[in-house]
């Protein structure tokens, strides 16, 4: 029994992990698109954009998850996700990215910002230009600062992909509390925790030895 | 002809006017020592020389040529870049780049900013110019691991790199303390004696005496006195100028 649930629940976790990894690769990008925006001088980019953030983050992603894969049927009459697995996986993944991206904008604007402007003038005076100063000056400085705030939100992100279920998406959760009905046994819900820890052990590792790697400079 | 001719330079920020109408020349080879009290307008002055800010009003000429015209088109990022280069800056805070070794900080510029760098050239020269600067042994230290000095000259060996027309400094000494300062003062005594262009903002009068070549001592946004070094500082001609000395010789 042991065996089956743990092969059940690592089929689960595959699921979580698809929709971490995912959420992560477009909502880091994303992200630092939007704090670029969010401190544009033009009020026209900058307002619309801080208002996003102040809605998504100022709801619950349960609520937004439901709303992204129900809305567009209830409000348009347009079922846009279809109703197959990958449907109900994709507006998960829609939801994520958006809630996300608007958190890590935040976290980059941070840092961003917490650079001292003289590393600019620097620069500037040195007949660098605006790119070369972000990319070659800033951006190793900005990343080094964030990297703790990062990790926490990256972490909360693993524990947070359990939330797709509310529009069941397969994820590890999902296959746990199958088994009570199944089987009527609570315990393989519980073990689900395990996988939860282990994964969040790796990423904490990672990112301590990514802050190793850049203590290097102050 | 004048390597440096700055004409009626004139700039507000809000309501507040930082300088009332600057104008000097300089020639090759010399140094001048802008000194005055906190909020005359000298650093803001240095900063305009940089493109850092924009004059309200005035010219600036380098060598006959003019750089910069108020009246003029506004210019292209590329145009200011090209034209900045006329002059180094050496910052109060140093501002290295934290993630750079001292020799990588040196360097990074030419390397960057040129389109197709010799790097050996650029690290050699590079090398040259932290060991004229007394850091032969400091060139893979990180910014962190240096004392605030050497630090500061680190930043002169960055700004020279680019062989600049005429080296700003703005307070090089003012967040050091006065051992550190020492070493720092005697590096640009060094660069004066090698006849490098340099405007040197500064509040050590003694230095500002006896290294540069002129003194303009600013108040209120306008130059109140200007001349050969050692008048200006031991026989002022203006009531104000003296006042401000006065301050600094109980010290």
């Amino acid at each position: 029994m042991f065996l089956t649930v743990t092969l059940s629940l690592l089929e689960g976790f595959l699921g979580t992990i698809k929709l971490f990894a995912l959420t992560l690769l477009f909502s880091l990008p994303l992200g630092l698109i939007l704090s670029f925006g969010s401190m544009e001088k033009l009020g026209v980019i900058k307002y619309p954009i801080r208002f996003l953030i102040w809605v998504i983050r100022g709801t619950p992603l349960m609520l937004q998850l439901l709303i992204i894969y129900y809305g567009p049927g209830i409000f348009f009459g347009v079922n846009v996700w279809g109703g197959s697995a990958n449907g109900r996986f994709a507006a998960a993944l829609v939801a994520f990215v958006i809630n996300y991206s608007c958190y890590f904008s935040e976290i980059f604007r941070g840092g961003i910002q917490s650079i001292p402007v003289g590393q600019y003038e620097a620069g500037q005076v040195l007949g660098m230009t605006k790119r070369q100063i972000f990319f070659k000056v800033v951006l190793l400085q900005v990343i080094k600062r964030i990297v703790p705030p990062m990790s926490n939100e990256i972490i909360t992100l693993v524990k947070d992909t359990s939330l797709a279920r509310v529009i069941a998406v397969y994820e590890i959760i999902w296959n746990g509390q199958a088994f009570i009905k199944s089987s009527g046994i609570i315990w393989p819900l519980f073990y689900t925790g395990a996988f939860y820890l282990i994964f969040s052990g790796l990423l904490t590792l990672l990112f301590g030895y990514i802050e190793k790697k850049l203590s290097y400079f102050r | 002809m004048s390597i440096l001719e700055v004409s009626n330079i004139q700039k507000s920020f809000d309501s507040e006017t930082i300088l009332k109408g600057i104008s000097f020349s300089m020639e090759e080879g010399e140094s001048v020592s802008i000194i005055g009290s906190s909020g005359s307008g000298k650093t803001t002055l240095l900063r305009c020389l940089n493109f850092l800010e924009t004059p309200d009003e005035g010219t600036i000429s380098v060598r006959g040529e003019q750089i910069f015209d108020a009246h003029g088109p506004v210019l292209k990022p590329e145009e200011i870049r090209k034209r900045r280069l006329h002059f180094g800056m050496v910052f109060q805070q140093f501002n290295l780049f934290p993630q750079y070794t001292a020799l990588e900080n040196v360097m990074l510029a030419p390397k960057i900013t040129t389109d197709s760098p010799d790097i050996s050239q650029i690290e050699k020269n590079g090398k040259e110019l932290l060991d004229q600067m007394g850091l032969s042994d400091r060139m893979n230290n990180y910014p962190h691991q240096l004392s605030g000095g050497q630090q500061q000259r680190v930043a002169i060996a960055r700004a020279l790199a680019l062989k600049p027309d005429i080296l700003c400094f703005d307070e090089p000494t003012s967040a050091l303390d006065p051992e550190l300062t020492g070493e720092v003062l005697k590096v640009i005594r060094g660069l004066a004696e090698q006849k490098t262009t340099m405007i040197i903002v500064t509040h050590e009068m003694t230095f500002a005496r006896d290294v540069s070549d002129k003194v303009i001592f600013m108040d209120g946004g306008v130059i109140v006195e200007q001349g050969e070094s050692h008048a200006v500082i031991d026989d002022p001609k203006e009531e104000r100028t003296r006042q401000f000395l006065a301050s600094y010789s109980g010290v």
